[in-house]
């Protein structure tokens, strides 16, 4: 109960900071805010796929329910966090590029990630026995993150032809960030690893009672 | 055949000349694949038309059409194994890293079938830029090495379940866009007459990688 308290109130001091508090940075306006929500969406969205991967690793070697369990909670909650981070991304482009879509190189990334997702999840629904789901499911999980990084250097190449000169300078990494909006947005950062963490035991715990119940019930019919 | 357990050359070997055969007995996947790309083809001559100086779209049209008749027909190997019931069998007398390189090097040799008939039509029919055979062929060869590596392991995966033909494409896409981008990326550069070396080594190190963790994974494809 604490715990779960502690977090609402981080998160809440976050935002209010981010929004009350922390600056806005002159060329982008108001729309500097999307970066609260958006890229720690995004750092959850990879992170949730390297979490699936290792489990899924995990349960190829050990054979073991629990590491499918946290696979497949942790790439439904993928797939959530990837949605706000397509969307918050889409909303941002729309204010500072003029246009919701255009296959910017990490607008496409991003839309990979999902594609992936979705691609394990409809995989996952479609075979019949745990056993086998949480294999096949951990094999494919396997074969698609080692074709990830491929991306991020394929895309840019492709794109940067297409697009010859940039929409607009992207947001430099290297420039420095006023302190307040960094310990805001550090405080997101935070904020969202652990309610992924806590979701995620919360969906693993869920399955596994579901699990017990099923085989009392069998036992006792 | 090889004795129980032989992943050796010679049950690869087997394995691919085992699927020829079965293959050209009934000829019915390789016939599907090409009346769809065929198809596919003309639906897409007779859209657009001659393209004579646009090398983007032909490169874009060429991969689309090619990935579709190949996802359309790639998981074939191993559905047609679990719908005749023949899976077990052939697991009794081959390991699972033989059975899949065995349909790997089959579905490798099924794409350049397909590609020697789509691609040579293809060009007569949308009138290109003319081609720089060297780099067109690397990347074709590169594009359908990766093309293959990945579907054969998503093929098997796709096998085992419910609805196969709808997932396979859907499930194997994901996977394949990389290959789609650097395809065409290398296909436009090598009509516009640019060196097409970093797409060739993209291609390459991604059907490496895929590769190298298939046949880590292949042997966790079935139960013991």
């Amino acid at each position: 109960m604490i715990p779960r308290l502690l977090l609402f109130l981080w998160i809440a001091a976050a935002l209010l900071g981010g929004f009350l508090w922390a600056p806005l940075v002159p060329a982008l306006g108001g729309s500097t805010r999307v970066l609260y929500f958006h890229i720690p969406s995004a750092w959850i969205t990879a992170l949730a796929l390297g979490w699936s991967m290792l489990h899924s690793v995990l349960y190829l070697r050990t054979r073991r329910l629990g590491h499918d369990d946290h696979a497949a909670a942790a790439a439904e909650l993928g797939v959530l966090f990837c949605i706000v981070a397509t969307v918050s991304g889409s909303l941002w482009a729309r204010v500072q590029w003029g246009s919701y879509w255009n296959w910017d190189p990490r607008e496409t990334t991003i839309f990979f990630l999902l594609l992936v997702y979705g691609a394990y999840l409809a995989l996952r629904s479609a075979i019949e026995g745990e056993e086998k789901r949480a294999r096949l499911a951990a094999v494919y999980s396997v074969i698609a993150f080692v074709t990830v990084p491929f991306l991020i250097f394929v895309v840019p190449r492709l794109y940067a032809t297409l697009h010859p000169s940039p929409i607009l300078p992207q947001r430099g990494e290297g420039r420095a960030m006023d302190p307040r909006i960094r310990i805001c947005f550090l405080a997101m950062l935070v904020g969202f690893t652990a309610l992924f963490f806590w979701i995620l035991s919360l969906k693993v715990r869920l399955v596994r009672s579901e699990r017990r119940a099923l085989s009392e019930s069998a036992t006792q019919s | 055949m090889p004795p129980n357990g032989s992943n050796s050359a010679a049950a690869v070997w087997a394995i691919l000349r085992k699927e020829c055969r079965s293959e050209w007995r009934t000829r019915y996947g390789l016939n599907a694949a090409l009346l769809f790309a065929v198809t596919t083809l003309t639906g897409v001559s007779f859209a657009v038309g001659r393209l004579p100086d646009r090398a983007d779209l032909l490169a874009a049209l060429l991969w689309v059409v090619l990935l579709f008749a190949a996802l359309a027909s790639l998981s074939h190997a191993f559905v047609r194994e679990v719908e005749g019931h023949t899976l077990t069998l052939l697991r009794l007398v081959a390991s699972p890293t033989a059975i899949a390189l065995g349909k790997l090097l089959f579905n490798l040799l099924f794409l350049a079938v397909l590609e020697a008939v789509t691609v040579p039509l293809f060009l007569v029919l949308m009138g290109g830029p003319s081609v720089h055979w060297g780099p067109f062929l690397l990347i074709l060869g590169l594009g359908s090495l990766a093309l293959a590596a990945s579907t054969t392991l998503v093929g098997a995966v796709v096998s085992q379940t419910r609805g196969r033909g709808a997932l396979f494409a859907a499930v194997s896409l994901p996977l394949l866009m990389v290959v789609l981008a650097a395809g065409v990326s290398g296909l436009r550069a090598q009509w516009d007459g640019n060196p097409v070396t970093t797409e060739a080594r993209l291609l390459a190190a991604y059907a490496a990688v895929v590769l190298g963790a298939s046949v880590l994974l292949y042997d966790h494809l079935w139960e013991d």
